[in-house]
C-alpha cells in the first residue's frame, strides 16, 4: 500500500470513530447535556488556546519555552480588573511608567550623537555602568516615600466593598501635586539614564544614521504630555472611568491589558532574554524565577486573595434570552441554544478565542511581520542577511505572545476567580496543547485547544454522569497528550524535524 | 600582489581572523573586489571561503581585521545593517525560505516598499522558471529552481555587491550554463564577490581570483594569469578531481 492511501484510510478511521464517539455521546447524554457540555468545551479550548497561542508562537520562532506565560495571562487579569474595578492604582502608577517610557524613548534621537562622540576606550566602557546605577537612583528616589500598598490597597478596599455608593469615598486624600511633581521627573531622568547607557557612547560598532529628528520625536513628546496629563489628574481620572458605561470601561480594560502585556513582554524581552539567546537552558530557568516573581509581586499588591472580577453590563443581567438579538438588546446572564442554558459570558469567551485565531492566522500569512516570523523560524541567520534587524522582530514576537496570554487574562477575568495562581492551569494546559498541536504551528495550537477542551468538558460531563473521580477530566488531557507523542512525535500539525 | 588602483576597491578585507567558538577559522584571509569586477574565491573544502562571505556581511564576525567597504569600516556592525548598505548574500545549498511561497521569498527580500515591482521584469528576464512558479511554495521547487530563486532574492532591492556562494553546486550542466549566464548580466551592473569550486565556471566568469587555504589567504591576481599556472591550480585546488579533470578535458578540446 502506498503510503497516501495508507494516509488517507487512517484518516477516514479516524473521522468514522469521531462521528460515532459524537453520535453515541450525543445519544447517550441527551441534546440539551450534549450542547451545554459542548459550549463549556469551546469555551475551555478558547481559554486554552489564548495561553497556548503565545506559547508556540515564541517557541517556533525563538526556541524559548516561557514558563513566566501563565503568570502574565494572570497579571493581564490583575490589570484588566483594577481597570475595571477599581482604576486606582493604575492611575496612581501612571505617571511613573509614562514618564520613564519617555525617557527611554528619546535613546533614538540622541543615539546617533552619542556614538559619534570621541572618548577613550576606558570611558566607554564605564559610562553605560555609571548611567545604569545612577538611573536605578533615580528610580528608587522617585518612590522613596511613596505609599505604593495604599495605591493598591484602597483599590483592593473599593473591590472587596459592594460596588454601592461610592468606592472610592474611603480613599485617603493623596500626596499633593507640588511635592508629587518629582516623582515623575525623576523617572524620565532615570529613563533619560538608561536611553544614554543603552546607546553606549562612543562604541562606533554601532550603526546609527542621523535622520531627520521630526518623527522620532513624536514618541517622547506623546508620553510627556500624557505624563502630565496623568499627574494632573491621577485622583479624578478614576471616578471618571467608573462613572462610565460598563461595557465601554470593559472594552478599555481589555485594551488597556493587551497594551500593558505588549509592553511588558517587549521589556522583558529586551532586558531578561536577549543576554540570554546564548543559553537556552538559562532563559527557561528565567521564565521560571519569573513567574515567580510575578506572582509574589501580585500577591504582595492586592495580598494572596482570590477576587470575583464583575460581568460587564452585557452579560449580567438576570434572566434567559431566547435569541442572540435579545440577549444583546437586555443583555441577559444566560441565553438558550436548542435547549440549554448557556452563560452568554461563555460565548464571548468562544467568540474572542476564535478572533484571536483569526488575528494570529492574518498576521502570519499576510503581513510582512508574519512573512518574516514564517521565513526566521527557518533561518534567523539568513532574514539578518537580508538586511531584517531580527532582534527587534525577537522583541515584536515576544511582546505579542504576552500581549495575547494578557488578552486571555482579561477575558478570562470575569469568568475565573482573579488569584495570584489562575494561571498555572492554563500555563500547564497550554504547554499540552502546544505539545499536541506540534510546537510551533498555530494551527496546531487551535486544534490542540479544542481537543483538550472538549476533552475536560465530557470528561467532567462523564464522571459526574458515572460518579467517577472528576481527577479523570484533568488525566484525560495528559492521556491525550501522551498517545499523540507515542504516535505523532512531532505533534498533529508539528513538522518533522 | 595587488595591481589595482587604491581607491577603486568597492570591498577590502584586510587580514581579518574569524573564530567559530573556539575554532580559529580563518587565520589571515585578506581579499580585494575591485568596483565592476567578479572576483572568485578558491580553495579546497573547509578552507574557509563560506566564513569569509559571512564575516564580510556579519553573521561570523571577525575578531580581528578590517572589512572596508565603499570607504567604511563595517567590521563588527551587525549583518542587518551590513546588508542594508547594499550587499546581497546569496548562501550556499540554496538556502531559500521553504515555508514562503516565490512571491514571497522575493517580496521579504525588499528593503524599501516597491523594491520587488521595480526588479520584477529584470529578474524575469534573467530567470524565466520563477515567473511560471511565483505562487507555488519554496518547497515544491527542484534543487535548480531552489538556487535560481536564492539568487534572485538578492536582486530584489538596491546592492552594489552581492556574495554569492557556490551557486553551481548541485545544478545539472544546462542549470550551470544558465547561471552563468544570468551572473555574468548581473556583473554589467553588480561587483561580485564568488565562491565557486566548479573552475570551469569560475575561470570563465571571473577577472579576478583569491586562493584560500587552511583559514589564510595564499594567492590572488588575474584570472588570466591563473589559467596558465596549472602547479598552482593543483597544489591548491587538486583536492577537487573533478575539477582537475574536466579542466584537462577541456584543454585537450581546446588543444
Amino acid at each position: 500500500m502506498n503510503p497516501k492511501t495508507k494516509k488517507l484510510l487512517i484518516g477516514i478511521l479516524i473521522a468514522g470513530l469521531l462521528v460515532a464517539a459524537v453520535a453515541g455521546v450525543y445519544a447517550y447524554a441527551g441534546q440539551r447535556a450534549f450542547i451545554s457540555t459542548l459550549f463549556s468545551g469551546l469555551t475551555l479550548g478558547s481559554l486554552f488556546f489564548m495561553v497556548a497561542a503565545g506559547l508556540t508562537l515564541i517557541f517556533g520562532l525563538m526556541d524559548v519555552l516561557n514558563f513566566a506565560h501563565g503568570s502574565m495571562f494572570m497579571l493581564g487579569a490583575y490589570i484588566g480588573w483594577q481597570f475595571y474595578t477599581n482604576p486606582t492604582f493604575i492611575f496612581g502608577m501612571a505617571p511613573f511608567l509614562l514618564a520613564f517610557g519617555a525617557g527611554v524613548m528619546v535613546t533614538p534621537i540622541i543615539k546617533p550623537y552619542l556614538i559619534a562622540l570621541n572618548i577613550s576606550e576606558k570611558l566607554q566602557k564605564a559610562l553605560p555602568k555609571i548611567a545604569y546605577v545612577l538611573a536605578l537612583a533615580a528610580l528608587v528616589f522617585a518612590f522613596v516615600g511613596f505609599d505604593i500598598l495604599s495605591v493598591a490597597n484602597t483599590a483592593m478596599v473599593a473591590a472587596t466593598t459592594t460596588t454601592v455608593g461610592n468606592p472610592l469615598a474611603e480613599l485617603s486624600a493623596q500626596e499633593p501635586l507640588s511635592t508629587f511633581w518629582l516623582r515623575p521627573f525623576l523617572m524620565f531622568v532615570s529613563g533619560l539614564l538608561i536611553a544614554v547607557a543603552s546607546s553606549r557612547p562612543g562604541d562606533k560598532t554601532q550603526f546609527a544614521p542621523r535622520e531627520p529628528i521630526g518623527k522620532k520625536l513624536l514618541m517622547p513628546a506623546a508620553l510627556l504630555v500624557l505624563t502630565a496629563l496623568s499627574t494632573l489628574v491621577r485622583e479624578s481620572a478614576s471616578e471618571s472611568v467608573l462613572l462610565m458605561n460598563g461595557n465601554l470601561r470593559f472594552a478599555l480594560s481589555i485594551l488597556l491589558s493587551v497594551a500593558f502585556g505588549f509592553v511588558f513582554g517587549a521589556v522583558i524581552e529586551i532586558t531578561l532574554i536577549r543576554p540570554l539567546y546564548v543559553r537556552p537552558t538559562f532563559i527557561l530557568l528565567m521564565t521560571l524565577g519569573l513567574s515567580y516573581v510575578i506572582r509574589e509581586l501580585v500577591q504582595y499588591l492586592w495580598d494572596p486573595l482570590t477576587y470575583q472580577m464583575s460581568r460587564p453590563p452585557l452579560f449580567a443581567q438576570p434572566g434567559k434570552a431566547s435569541s442572540i438579538a435579545e440577549w444583546l438588546q437586555k443583555g441577559s446572564s444566560t441565553i438558550d441554544i436548542y435547549g440549554a442554558t448557556v452563560p452568554t459570558y461563555r460565548l464571548f469567551i468562544i467568540a474572542l478565542g476564535i478572533a484571536m485565531f483569526i488575528l494570529v492566522i492574518f498576521v502570519m500569512t499576510k503581513t510582512r511581520l508574519g512573512m518574516i516570523i514564517r521565513a526566521g523560524v527557518q533561518d534567523p541567520q539568513m532574514v539578518e542577511a537580508m538586511g531584517i534587524n531580527v532582534k527587534a522582530v525577537f522583541t515584536v514576537v515576544f511582546a505579542m505572545g504576552v500581549a495575547l496570554a494578557a488578552l486571555g487574562g482579561i477575558g478570562a477575568a470575569p469568568f475565573l476567580p482573579v488569584q495570584p495562581l489562575m494561571g498555572d492551569t492554563y500555563q500547564t494546559q497550554g504547554l499540552i496543547t502546544v505539545v499536541i498541536g506540534g510546537m510551533g504551528s498555530y494551527i496546531g495550537a487551535f486544534v490542540g485547544a479544542m481537543i483538550l477542551g472538549m476533552a475536560r468538558a465530557f470528561g467532567d460531563y462523564f464522571a459526574l454522569k458515572l460518579s467517577l473521580s472528576p481527577a479523570i477530566a484533568e488525566a484525560s488531557t495528559v492521556i491525550i497528550m501522551v498517545i499523540v507523542l507515542l504516535t505523532r512525535p512531532q505533534g498533529l500539525f508539528g513538522k518533522k524535524e | 600582489m595587488s595591481e589595482q588602483i587604491p581607491g577603486n576597491d568597492l570591498l577590502v578585507v584586510d587580514r581579518i581572523e574569524t573564530f567559530i567558538g573556539q575554532f580559529h577559522i580563518l587565520e589571515n584571509v585578506s581579499v580585494c573586489v575591485p568596483k565592476g569586477s567578479i572576483t572568485v574565491m578558491l580553495g579546497r573544502n573547509g578552507a574557509g571561503k563560506t566564513t569569509t562571505l559571512k564575516s564580510i556581511i556579519g553573521l561570523t564576525p571577525p575578531r580581528e581585521g578590517k572589512i572596508i567597504f565603499d570607504g567604511m569600516e563595517i567590521q563588527g556592525k551587525q549583518a542587518f545593517n551590513i546588508a542594508n548598505l547594499g550587499i546581497g548574500y546569496v548562501p550556499e545549498n540554496r538556502a531559500i525560505f521553504r515555508a514562503l511561497s516565490v512571491q514571497e521569498n522575493l517580496k521579504l527580500a525588499e528593503r524599501k516598499k516597491g523594491d520587488f515591482e521595480r526588479k520584477s521584469d529584470f529578474i524575469f528576464e534573467l530567470f524565466p522558471d520563477l515567473k511560471r512558479l511565483y505562487k507555488l511554495p519554496g518547497n515544491h521547487l527542484s534543487g535548480g529552481q531552489q538556487q535560481m530563486l536564492a539568487v534572485a532574492r538578492a536582486l530584489v532591492p538596491e546592492n552594489k555587491l552581492l556574495l554569492i556562494d557556490e551557486p553551481s553546486e548541485g545544478l545539472a550542466p544546462i542549470l550551470i550554463q544558465q547561471m552563468m549566464e544570468a551572473i555574468r548580466k548581473l556583473s554589467e551592473t553588480t561587483t561580485i564577490l564568488l565562491v565557486e569550486q566548479n573552475f570551469i565556471m569560475a575561470s570563465q566568469l571571473a577577472e579576478r581570483y583569491t586562493i584560500i587555504d587552511d583559514g589564510k589567504t595564499v594567492q590572488e591576481g588575474l584570472m588570466k594569469d591563473l589559467i596558465e599556472d596549472t602547479d598552482l591550480i593543483h597544489h591548491y585546488l587538486g583536492a577537487s578531481i573533478k575539477t582537475r579533470k574536466e579542466l584537462e578535458m577541456e584543454h585537450e578540446s581546446e588543444n
